[in-house]
């Protein structure tokens, strides 16, 4: 690992200030992914900010019809919070599958969404519940904000504050884990909120995304055998060691199926 | 001290809890890495690349300026300085009839690279970040050759030759049996049935990775190294006989803690050798510890084995020959023990616990651009009864016979023992039937039908396997030397060359010793791993217990005669008239007697000690019968194992709940194999693709809460004076086509018949997935040539 300057600010605004003063800057949040390509030599960055000590950026609670979530809030704690568990289980559920317990006590929401990795399990639920994105800068929607291979929209120096979730009518979500990462290889999240239904999916393709021709047929009969008949298509689906495209899209119909069942 | 209570809750026969474990647990072990010195340096290593390139240049002029760096040295520098290459294959001959041949392996790579991973520069420094900060500053200027990783591509034709010598890449060639009578026998069967097998190559992924420290004594010149070693004497023979030249005595080999080696650590390794010359050239401590990814791409690997495997039968089931030709890839160099595996070692147990007349055999060992092979939990008997295993099952099928019944008619009787097998081994032991009986029993065997339908009416397919078996222990070594010294100061200490490596050898040992000394087991102590104490073949093969168990207990009972002696100098009494009781000899039919350790302390040394040799008779043949039952997802292929049955014939046991982890243990490993394990290099590239755990799928623990694993200890070996039989490896052999047989059978009831034949392993998801849709791998046959 090679040397760098570490900050650790007590507000978003000095956050702020400290990132965009380094020309090659990083927010560390619970530090899951970023110290892991520092250790591997991957990554170099000349300043971290820490944002553990910014008490404004954790917490979770329910207003009105949705949730809010604050970014640094651990996988740990969205798991055992029981304003999640009733408004929105299947994040709770979502969240406590995450890693393993190390990784869920010090991983953080905002920092699985900043990354953007395609096999995340959080993307999915945000994309999958139509969550809008709170940064220092703006509200970004979900579907704005995924824009490819550990890409996002967040300019330059932007921070991740909360995520606001819609809370749904109905949700579920199903995982299929890569044998040996224990990551997704493919997970699916549902849902079925006043603004429709959703499916979004991570691990299949180089970033979450939506499938329009389940959405459709499920917006029609909210049901498991609507799933049926309709085929996902390979094209563009990661195929590596772990799967081809054809099995990926395969699966993607039967988490599908199985996580409408689930939702009820 | 009360005899029969020592006995009674610490000797042989009871699950005594593991005496390792508090140290081991509680994290306070000394593995190698925990072991530092004052003023040591570290090495790092440098790697190929490249599959197969010529090394055209090594620029190590900036690295050699940074921080801390104290030398750097490439082979060319090695070779100059006298440092010789590892040994290779020996006696084994190629087609042609001329010796088997290996490209030198030189402990740093000289001119040629040959594999990816391969160690090329070694680099010094005083702190490890300095070391690895050098190593991404040197330069090695490649010239890419063809490569091939594959061993039924490196069988073909226009392969890429690697090495002159292996035309056609093969480093060694054997043929056992007769092939002219195996052919008469498949003309004139009744049924042949005839199988394409991949036994994919695994790595041993021990919890610890390799790693040695070596200082030198600047006084006497002597270097210690400690190492994560299995066999810590043949480790030091191999460094100082073949790579370094020099006496044996100037190198002490001292092993601490194993954290798991499966195999993977006998004998010694190019980094290891490098360790060991840079001390002496450095004349500083020196100590290397692997990184996870260094294990994946430069520990020996096991398996990576190709066969078509046949069977002849005649109408009523019996098999009339058996013929296995098998391709196996020995990697970029071919070692000693890699190529006896496959060529030896396997075809010993090809005919499993089955009287098969006639066999014809076929094995090669090829030489590609991959990691070498060697020793892997099993080694060579996973391939053969896997072979046999899932023939028996396509024989069955084709038969449209239970396959436990088919097992039966084939099964070697107990009045047939000894029995010689085709390869001339002669099995001591054994009463396959009623193994099988009993393990049929466990499983509920008859009760199938039940739980299929139940599985059915779940939407789940489900599928029984079963595997009847053998496999042969020792690592054909059957001597080891104990030494025993009863302290004047309480305690007993005995030496042996095995080594611990978490199979719980300390406490079985001190079960042993407490059996003959009758003294409570803390006034026990297990000493390894000290080639100053004693040297000996060491632990590989499953072969500690009933070799050097064996010794211990002769040596034991030595101990206890030669202090009758002493006892009755002490007690003015005649010998004849001493009896030993627990810890203490008593003039018989008097008062009068004396505490051994007692004893000890008024001898001129202060204890009694006893050197003692023993050799065993031949191997156990452990043997058992696994029974797995598996349910299939059709929707996704994932397989569960529902459940999972064994009896195993084992001989006497000394601790049951240290065998019955060994069985568990080895069955997970073997389940590993059979569901997700699979060393995978990129046949385009050459590059490894699954170089970390994130991509390399081990089994998980939680497959093992099904396991119903009993032991029969009513057929002893008749080998050894313990009548123990070797456990470490029994399980991994047979779990890996008991379950590939479940999930077979639950594919051809699920409509594909025999054509579920032509599936895999490993069995993942997708490769279950798609055999339910019709779609199997393609395996090459494999052709070797009659002569």
């Amino acid at each position: 690992m090679n040397a760098f300057e570490f900050h650790r600010p007590a507000s978003v605004a000095d956050a702020s200030k400290a990132i965009l003063s380094s020309d090659d800057g990083r927010f560390i949040a619970g530090g899951q992914s970023l110290l892991p390509t520092m250790k591997f030599g991957l990554s170099a960055p000349a300043d971290l900010v820490a944002l553990a000590a910014i008490s404004e950026l954790s917490g979770i609670r329910v207003q009105g019809a949705s949730l809010r979530i604050g970014a640094m809030t651990t996988h740990a704690s969205v798991a055992a919070s029981d304003d999640v568990k009733r408004s929105i289980p299947a994040l709770a559920q979502l969240a406590d599958g995450i890693g393993d317990p190390a990784v869920r006590s010090r991983g953080t929401i905002g920092g699985s969404l900043g990354l953007n990795d395609p096999a995340a399990c959080y993307p999915t639920a945000v994309l999958g519940l139509g969550a809008s994105i709170q940064t220092d800068r703006r509200s970004i929607a979900a579907d704005d904000f995924f824009k490819g291979l550990y890409t996002t929209a967040l300019e330059p120096g932007e921070l991740i504050t909360a995520v606001e979730f819609p809370i749904p009518e109905k949700a579920a979500w199903v995982k299929f884990k890569q044998p040996a990462s224990r990551f997704s290889l493919v997970g699916v999240f549902v849902s079925k909120t006043a603004a429709g239904v959703r499916v979004a999916v991570t691990g299949a393709g180089p970033c979450v995304f939506r499938v329009p021709a389940l959405e459709a047929a499920l917006s029609k009969s909210w049901s498991a055998t609507a799933c049926e008949g309709i085929r996902v298509s390979a094209d563009g689906l990661n195929s590596d060691l772990h799967a081809s495209a054809a099995y990926r899209a395969h699966l993607i119909g039967v988490l599908c199926k199985r996580a409408v069942a689930a939702a009820g | 001290m009360n005899a029969p209570n020592e006995l009674g809750r610490f000797g042989s026969g009871n699950s005594v809890r593991r005496l390792e474990d508090p140290t081991l647990v509680t994290g306070t072990g000394l593995y190698t890495d925990d072991a530092n010195q004052v003023g040591q340096i570290h090495l790092s290593l440098l790697r190929s690349p490249y599959p197969h390139a010529r090394i055209v240049s090594i620029d190590t002029a900036a690295a050699a300026s940074m921080p801390g760096v104290v030398g750097i040295y490439t082979g060319a520098d090695l070779v100059a300085a006298g440092v010789k290459p590892m040994p290779t294959v020996a006696g084994f001959k190629r087609p042609d009839g001329s010796p088997a041949v290996s490209p030198p392996r030189h402990i740093l790579a000289v001119d040629v690279v040959r594999f990816v991973g391969e160690a090329v520069v070694a680099i010094l420094a005083e702190t490890r970040e300095q070391a690895q900060a050098a190593r991404d500053a040197v330069f090695v200027d490649y010239d890419a050759l063809p490569a091939v990783v594959d061993v039924s591509d490196a069988a073909e034709p226009n392969a890429p030759q690697l090495w002159p010598a292996a035309s056609g890449n093969v480093s060694a060639e054997a043929r056992h049996g007769d092939a002219a009578k195996a052919q008469a026998a498949f003309e004139s069967a009744a049924h042949v049935v005839k199988l394409d097998l991949l036994h994919q190559r695994l790595s041993a992924v021990p919890m610890e990775p390799r790693a040695a420290l070596g200082s030198v004594d600047p006084a006497t010149g002597r270097l210690t190294l400690r190492l994560s070693s299995q066999m810590p004497s043949g480790a030091r023979n191999t460094l100082c006989d073949a790579v370094l030249g020099i006496p044996q005595d100037k190198v002490r080999v001292v092993v601490g803690d194993v954290g798991g080696g499966f195999g993977m650590k006998t004998g010694v390794y190019p980094e290891e050798a490098v360790v060991a010359w840079s001390a002496f050239k450095t004349g500083k401590p020196v100590k290397w510890v692997a990184e996870r990814s260094e294990e994946f791409l430069a520990s020996h690997a096991g398996r990576d084995v190709v066969t078509t495997g046949e069977l002849a039968l005649d109408a009523n089931g019996k098999v009339l020959a058996l013929k296995v030709w098998s391709l196996a890839n020995v990697g970029a160099y071919a070692t000693g023990s890699g190529v006896a595996i496959q060529l030896l070692i396997g075809p010993w147990v090809g005919t499993s616990i089955y009287d098969i007349p006639v066999v014809d055999y076929r094995f090669r060992a090829l030489i590609t651009n991959t990691a070498p092979t060697g020793p892997y939990r099993g080694a060579g008997r996973p391939e053969a009864i896997y072979n046999i295993e899932r023939l028996m099952d396509a024989a069955a099928r084709r038969l449209g016979m239970d396959p436990a019944e088919l097992r039966r008619r084939n099964m070697i009787r107990p009045e047939q023992m000894p029995y010689k097998n085709p390869m001339g081994q002669v099995y001591d032991t054994g009463h396959f039937d009623s193994i099988t009986r009993q393990a049929l029993e466990l499983a509920d065997w008859n009760g199938f039908d039940a739980r299929l339908a139940e599985s059915k009416a779940r939407g789940k397919l489900r599928g029984r396997g079963i595997a009847s078996f053998l496999e042969w222990t020792s690592g054909n070594s059957f001597e080891e030397r104990v030494t025993v010294n009863v302290s004047g100061d309480g305690y007993i200490e005995i030496f042996t060359a095995t080594m611990a490596m978490g199979q719980g050898i300390v406490t079985t040992y001190a079960q042993l010793a407490v059996d003959v000394f009758g003294v409570p087991i803390d006034r026990i102590r297990i000493i390894q791993g000290d080639t100053d104490r004693g040297v000996g073949f060491g632990s590989a093969g499953s072969r500690s217990l009933f070799t050097a168990g064996s010794a211990l207990q002769v040596a034991s009972e030595k101990t206890v005669e030669l202090s009758k002696g002493l006892a009755a100098d002490a007690l003015e009494a005649s010998a004849r008239d001493i009896e030993y009781l627990a810890g203490r000899f008593n003039v018989v039919g008097t008062d009068r007697g004396i505490d051994l350790f007692e004893l000890a302390s008024r001898q001129p040394a202060r204890q009694v000690f006893m050197e003692s040799s023993t050799t065993v008779s031949g191997p156990t043949w452990p043997n058992g019968c696994h029974i797995c039952e598996v349910e299939i997802d059709p929707d996704t292929g994932e397989t569960a194992i529902a459940a999972y049955s064994s009896m195993n014939d084992i001989g006497r046991v000394v601790n049951p709940m240290i065998v019955r982890g060994q069985l568990d243990g080895g069955a997970v490993q073997g389940i590993g194999q059979a569901l997700c394990e699979k060393v995978v290099y990129d046949p385009e590239s050459g590059q490894l693709q699954t170089g970390t755990l994130s991509d390399y799928a081990l089994p998980r623990i939680d497959i093992v809460a099904r396991f119903k694993t009993e032991m029969d200890t009513s057929i002893p070996s008749t080998n050894n004076p313990l009548g123990v039989k070797g456990v470490g490896e029994l399980g991994t052999i047979g779990a890996t086509p008991a379950v590939v047989n479940a999930v077979v059978d639950a594919l051809a009831r699920a409509g594909l018949g025999a054509r579920a034949e032509q599936i895999q392993m490993p069995l993942t998801p997708e490769m279950v997935w798609n055999a339910l849709q019709g779609q199997f791998p393609v395996q090459r046959a494999v052709n070797i040539p009659g002569v």
